[in-house]
């Protein structure tokens, strides 16, 4: 991990203001960290993985949360790809996917969300029709990360009994991209709508059963969900080290802000409240790893983590003053978290399953 | 090609607090592979690439230098010698006798490479006694290797000129910083590097009879350096003409 973190240090955060003022790509960057092994952390030897425990990989997205969030989220989700294929893919399609994702050859984006549906998955109005040795997928999916980039799409889209899971490749005639969104931050990533007009993909795409799509969909994000949290841990960790360095510096009235009682609360807190969220978000990794039910403890981190990654960034703005509103530099941080208390899971939705679990477990 | 690099696990200097009375605190003291070796291992690792052969890493120092000579080996050397001695009970000629040593009981190498100095002490003595000692050609503030035949032509980074020298191989040279970028060894390297072979060899097997240092380390301190926190104030030609004289006064600029 130190060797992971210095790369991380010297090469991704300094381009990382560049990143958010779009004056750099990240592709060049998010290869180089593809190279370096951050594919490969949690996934089995035998598709080129490394077998550690998903806590290590939760801990190396922390890391590279703050460097850069953008390009964060563009590799969680992209291992989010790889980790659904190893649970819920066939052997032919683990050995087609596998070994180039981990790698890096290839990029993954995850595909599910719609402009009309977003948790309620069973809603979507995206369908598979089977045609001979085919399918053919009709629809339009929004908010899509690494669409365009990507060179492979998970695509969740209703057979005739309900929601099912493709692989489709990137190029294909049946699909096509929207033009990227204008976001408030995670500038580095591409999001944009992907449209499927009567997109062919072979019947061996399919990924497991016909109609289980939800419930892979579902199980892919819970994982997915403590890896967000991670990344916000990440993200409240560098807010918090550029404004404990503002107050040490930045005099007032006579001395260091960082001598009056009002700044020491706020740092006391903030470094407490990211401790708390790192210590939700290894717990969450320890249940998963150990074969024990975390969703509600991968929700609970994600809705911890992420809310309090924005009163960290809000706080750390608060300390930094006029420099704090005004600096790209600064101001980015919340703007990059702001994204994650919606993405993959609103708050909302997951207060609701986590209550929805703990009544459930304690009956 | 034959390469051996020897690594220094050093203290590491960022970490690295003192005492009130600037004594360094090195007991519990972080530590890592001296910043500059790191060069030396990537350099190596540029000659193997070039030329095929194999890559050791020959390390001086306490069990924990383990750690050194494993981001050498996860970087892609081949394999690992470390002489277990506590760095405080030798010198440098000590540690450039064992060294040299071990280099010439795994050799003959054709390249012998160090860096110009450790990041903690730096005091750049270990690689000329080292080719001393092998009896070998040494260049010193080395900032580029070519070996295309059997001798080697290097460029030597002095203060106002750059030499280029040519010596037949073997020999041993001292890199400094500037000649390359090393590598970030990535998690699958990192953790194959722990397979690859290290042996570890007691000082007493390869110099028998230890005879004391002839150097006795006394004391290190650290240095405060005091500001002379000088402001100009004015026009802004005026102020930098204040600049420039002052400058020059302190013989930073020339006159």
């Amino acid at each position: 991990m130190t060797s992971l973190g210095s790369f991380m240090e010297k090469e991704v955060l300094p381009a990382s203001p560049k990143i958010d003022m779009g004056e750099t790509k990240i592709a060049p960057l998010r290869k180089k960290l593809f190279d370096q092994g951050m594919c490969q952390i949690p996934f089995p030897e035998e598709y080129g993985g490394l077998g550690l425990p998903f806590s290590v990989y939760a801990n190396a997205v922390e890391l590279l949360g703050t460097a850069d969030a953008s390009i964060a989220l563009s590799v969680e989700i992209h291992n989010a790809v790889s980790e659904g294929l190893n649970r819920f893919a066939n052997e032919a399609q683990k050995k087609k996917y596998l070994p180039n994702l981990l790698s890096g050859k290839t990029l993954a984006s995850f595909t599910l969300t719609e402009p009309a549906s977003g948790s309620d998955a069973g809603t979507m109005a995206t369908t598979a029709e089977k045609k001979g040795k085919e399918y053919s997928i009709r629809g339009s999916k929004a908010f899509i990360t690494n669409a365009g980039d990507a060179d492979l799409y998970m695509v969740f889209a209703k057979t005739k009994n309900g929601p099912s899971c493709f692989m489709v490749e990137s190029p294909n005639p049946g699909m096509t991209f929207g033009a990227d969104l204008k976001k408030l931050g995670m500038k580095g990533s591409r999001t944009s709508e992907v449209v499927f007009s009567d997109c062919r993909v072979p019947e061996e795409n399919l990924v497991g059963e016909e109609g289980k799509g939800a419930d892979y969909a579902k199980e892919i994000l819970h994982g997915a969900r403590i890896i967000v949290a991670a990344l916000n841990v990440g993200i409240a960790q560098i807010a918090y080290d550029k404004s404990v360095a503002y107050a040490r510096t930045r005099r007032a009235f006579g001395k260091s802000i960082g001598e009056f009682q009002l700044i020491r609360e706020k740092v006391a807190d903030m470094k407490t409240e990211i401790n708390a969220g790192r210590l939700m978000y290894f717990y969450a990794s320890a249940l998963k790893e150990s074969g024990h039910e975390f969703s509600s403890e991968a929700s609970q981190a994600k809705v911890f983590c992420t809310e309090m990654s924005l009163r960290v960034c809000d706080a750390a703005i608060q300390i930094q003053g006029g420099y704090g509103y005004t600096t790209d530099e600064l101001h980015r941080h919340w703007r990059d978290a702001r994204l994650l208390t919606i993405g993959e899971g609103t708050s909302e939705v997951l207060r609701m399953l986590i209550a929805r679990r703990e009544l459930a477990r304690s009956q | 090609m034959k390469i051996a690099v020897c690594v220094k696990h050093a203290v590491d200097e960022a970490e690295l607090k003192v005492d009130s009375s600037g004594n360094p605190l090195l007991a519990g003291a972080a530590s890592k592979m001296s910043t500059f070796d790191k060069n030396a291992v990537e350099e190596a690792l540029r000659l193997k690439a070039a030329h095929a052969g194999d890559v050791t890493i020959i390390t001086v120092g306490p069990t924990e230098a383990k750690k050194s000579m494993k981001e050498a080996l996860a970087m892609g050397a081949d394999k690992g010698v470390l002489v277990t001695a506590d760095p405080m009970s030798i010198d440098t000629r000590g540690t450039a006798e064992l060294l040299a040593a071990v280099i010439k009981k795994g050799g003959p190498y054709d390249v012998v490479l160090c860096s110009e100095g450790s990041s903690d002490v730096y005091s750049g003595l270990v690689p000329p006694m080292l080719g001393e000692l092998l009896g070998l050609p040494y260049f010193g503030y080395v900032r580029k290797v070519e070996v295309p035949g059997q001798s080697a032509r290097v460029e030597r980074a002095l203060e106002d000129s750059i030499d280029v020298l040519e010596a037949p191989l073997p020999f041993v040279a001292s890199v400094v910083s500037e000649i390359n970028e090393p590598r970030y060894p990535t998690l699958i390297q990192i953790m194959q590097a722990g397979k690859k072979p290290m042996e570890e060899i007691s000082p007493d097997v390869l110099l028998s009879g230890s005879k004391p240092a002839p150097t006795l380390f006394t004391s290190m301190k650290a240095q405060a350096m005091a500001r002379k926190k000088v402001v100009f104030e004015g026009a802004p030609e005026e102020t930098a003409r204040k600049l420039v004289d002052a400058l020059s006064g302190e013989g930073v600029l020339p006159r």
